[in-house]
């Protein structure tokens, strides 16, 4: 009885390492190096599956693996507390970057080679996204997307309507085609983030570029930096469905791509998603007039994916030689006709044809960075303003923005303001 | 012998303890340590003392959340258990295709939270609205999950659609072990109707109505996978549970240490509930 009872003991002892060891020991070949790229873009998943087969057939000393996973920010997260991390990551220029980077998880790759060829006006957009200022360069931009107003070009044709340049021209036309019976604009502010779309691309026009650090350096507040796009955030909701909240991101491209409004103010991401509900679709897009005077509309464009490499990656070199591939020129026109995307790298580059609205301020670099990428995304702005669209009311929300940002960015503060004063 | 078997189940027992110490204790004695610095969920980060567990307290939206969970707990167990014990009743009498009906109602709790949830989600924001314009009533013309104060109750009704599924078998096999012959000597007393629900039925399977009420209210104050799929929390923040927001906020967040404070938070008062709804119900049991 003894004997079986042990037995059974180490048998199930047995099964546990079994499981930890199997984990542990997987078989390398040690004269190929492993680089692990996690991605937080799945749209683009098939694009980086051929990607990772092309480079692993032209590529014998490296072997290359791609994940796409949806929610990758979370799954990133995830594995960092684990300590486990990729090689490679891709991410957009957002406020995760910058915590990344302050973090001391990426490295510097101011020696990478692959710099030089990149547009000057998101390298600086990255430069911006520091908390505090740093030395180094920690990401290679590699495409941008723009955000603005999409148009249903065969309806604007059909009543001859022409491209709003200013506030009151968009205002105008807005009416025009309420009296007409079509809808102006379509939202799907069900899903929150979409919320951020309008907001970005009115604040770039309306606000300083740097609010979010003014308000941190103790100049300035919400309440007086974004009170006009509020006000015209609120304008714009009066031309869109009568219940906003009830649809979400897919909803509303679907009814965009039916036919079902005239406009709708999102980024040129969506393209795919309503090209493939409606593939024969002629689809337009210009900058949003915020302004009364047409130069001073800037477009909203800032760095939709970029790749960083990690601090703990073994072979440095072995990185760059796959950044070099991805940053082919030919991959990445591959990369911007799949996701109508924007290139961060200088060149010959065949924009998609949606995109020939905002190519002028994309040429002439009158482009600022979208003013969400500086948002905690734990004080949830996007919620904020989906409860201002419900309730309303510009006053309540703009107390709430001041009051909940000095809660949320605390420590960022504080850190701003100790680096200010070693400054002095 | 007796010590052999004793030894035996000893040696059963302490695997399991040591895989529940592993993936349990352990993850929870982190997450206490963690909720006492400002972790990100990556990176450095230093000891805060006392300061997330002080902002708990101040914090409006984890008091909304809070009392946003607390309600629909309430509410929902409430609705879960009526309803589920009227259809006890019910399936546990000699009615036709009775084993059908059972298998029927049982449906619900076979499929996945979110696949429901997204069924649901469909049902709300067109199917609903469709029916409620078709008729005329002007209330639920447009999407229920769109309104501040109505999205709870499309919640309400997605977890209680489920979750009675599962608490109408517990309480048919609870009223299957009231013996026939009290009821026949209850009816010689002249207890009969309500009176003999009130007096007989309710006593004798109040074990199984504890049960019921706690696993229902601990199940529905860690709501996740409906708000999930329904709603993400909104609109305007109205449906953030605080699971969804300990997972929102710690994991896509940056609020890994804060986070970890509230469910620590959680945790005990999850315990201190769950502790006096059973010293509570206990005290209203019956032996025969």
């Amino acid at each position: 009885m003894k004997g079986k009872i042990l037995k059974c003991l180490f048998l199930s002892a047995a099964c546990v390492f079994a499981g930890i060891s199997l984990q542990s020991c997987g078989s390398k070949d040690t004269s190929v190096t492993e680089i692990e790229i996690v991605q937080y873009k799945p749209e683009a998943a098939s694009y980086f599956k051929q990607v990772e087969e092309e480079f692993n057939a032209t590529h014998n000393n490296i072997h290359l693996t791609i994940q796409s996973p949806n929610d990758a920010s979370t799954i990133l997260r995830t594995r960092f507390i684990r300590e486990d991390y990729p090689d490679i990551i891709g991410i957009g220029g957002d406020i995760n970057y910058s915590y990344y980077m302050d973090a001391g998880i990426l490295a510097d790759i101011s020696d990478y080679q692959g710099l030089q060829y990149i547009n000057q006006a998101y390298l600086d957009i990255d430069e911006g996204l520091k908390i505090i200022p740093t030395e180094g360069v920690f990401a290679v931009p590699y495409v941008a997307n723009a955000a603005g107003i999409l148009y249903n070009r065969e309806i604007f044709e059909e009543y001859n309507w022409q491209v709003p340049e200013t506030w009151d021209e968009l205002i105008g036309l807005c009416e025009t085609m309420k009296a007409e019976g079509v809808l102006p604009f379509e939202f799907g502010f069900k899903d929150t983030w979409t919320c951020l779309a309008p907001w970005n691309s009115l604040a770039v026009g309306l606000a300083p570029a740097d609010t979010a650090k003014q308000v941190n350096a103790g100049s300035t507040t919400f309440s007086v930096e974004y009170r006009e796009t509020a006000e015209k955030y609120m304008q714009l909701m009066k031309y869109g469905p009568t219940d906003p909240c009830a649809f979400n991101y897919n909803d509303a491209c679907t009814a965009f791509a039916r036919g079902e409004s005239a406009m709708y103010t999102i980024g040129s991401y969506a393209v795919p998603q309503i090209l493939s509900i409606n593939p024969d679709m002629k689809i337009g897009s210009f900058t949003m007039p915020a302004n009364n005077v047409k130069e001073e509309n800037p477009l909203n464009s800032g760095i939709d994916l970029q790749f960083c490499v990690m601090a703990d990656c073994k072979n440095k070199e072995a990185a760059y030689e796959v950044l070099d591939f991805l940053l082919a020129d030919e991959n990445i026109q591959k990369y911007i006709d799949a996701q109508t995307a924007i290139p961060c790298k200088v060149g010959e580059f065949q924009l998609a044809e949606v995109l020939d609205g905002m190519e002028e301020d994309i040429v002439n670099g009158n482009m600022k960075d979208y003013q969400d990428h500086y948002y905690p995304s734990e004080m949830a702005v996007d919620a904020q303003l989906q409860t201002f669209v419900i309730r309303q009311d510009v006053g309540a929300f703009l107390e709430k923005f001041d009051k909940d940002w000095l809660r949320y960015n605390r420590d960022i503060i504080y850190k701003v303001q100790k680096y200010e004063e070693g400054l002095k | 012998m007796k010590n052999e078997r004793k030894r035996t189940y000893l040696m059963i027992s302490l695997p399991i303890l040591a895989l529940f110490i592993c993936f349990n204790t352990i993850p929870l004695i982190r997450g206490v340590y963690y909720s006492f610095t400002n972790f990100k969920g990556f990176g450095s980060y230093d000891w805060v003392g006392f300061r997330n567990y002080a902002d708990l307290f101040t914090d409006t939206r984890v008091l909304k959340s809070y009392l946003f969970t607390f309600k629909l707990a309430v509410f929902t167990t409430i609705i879960v258990n009526v309803i589920s014990l009227i259809l006890a009743m019910a399936l546990n009498s000699s009615i036709r295709f009775k084993s059908f009906f059972r298998g029927a109602y049982f449906l619900p709790n076979v499929l996945g939270a979110l696949v429901v949830g997204y069924i649901f989600n469909y049902f709300f924001t067109y199917i609903l609205p469709a029916f409620a314009q078709m008729v005329g009533i002007e209330a639920l013309s447009g999407s229920i999950l769109s309104k501040e104060g109505l999205a709870w109750i499309g919640i309400m009704i997605v977890c209680a659609w489920q979750a009675i599924a599962m608490n109408t078998i517990i309480y048919i096999s609870g009223l299957q072990t009231v013996p026939e012959d009290v009821y026949e000597a209850g009816g010689l007393d002249g207890a009969t109707g309500w009176n003999q629900f009130r007096h007989l039925t309710l006593p004798l399977i109040m074990p199984f109505v504890t049960i019921n009420l706690v696993l229902c209210g601990k199940n529905f104050l860690m709501v996740f996978d409906q708000i999930m799929a329904l709603t993400k929390g909104g609109p305007a923040q109205s449906t953030e549970s605080i699971s969804y927001l300990i997972y929102n906020n710690g994991m896509s967040g940056g609020q890994f240490g804060f986070q970890s404070a509230n469910a620590v938070v959680f945790f005990i008062v999850i315990v201190a509930i769950s502790v006096a709804q059973m010293k509570f119900s206990s005290k209203k049991e019956e032996q025969l």
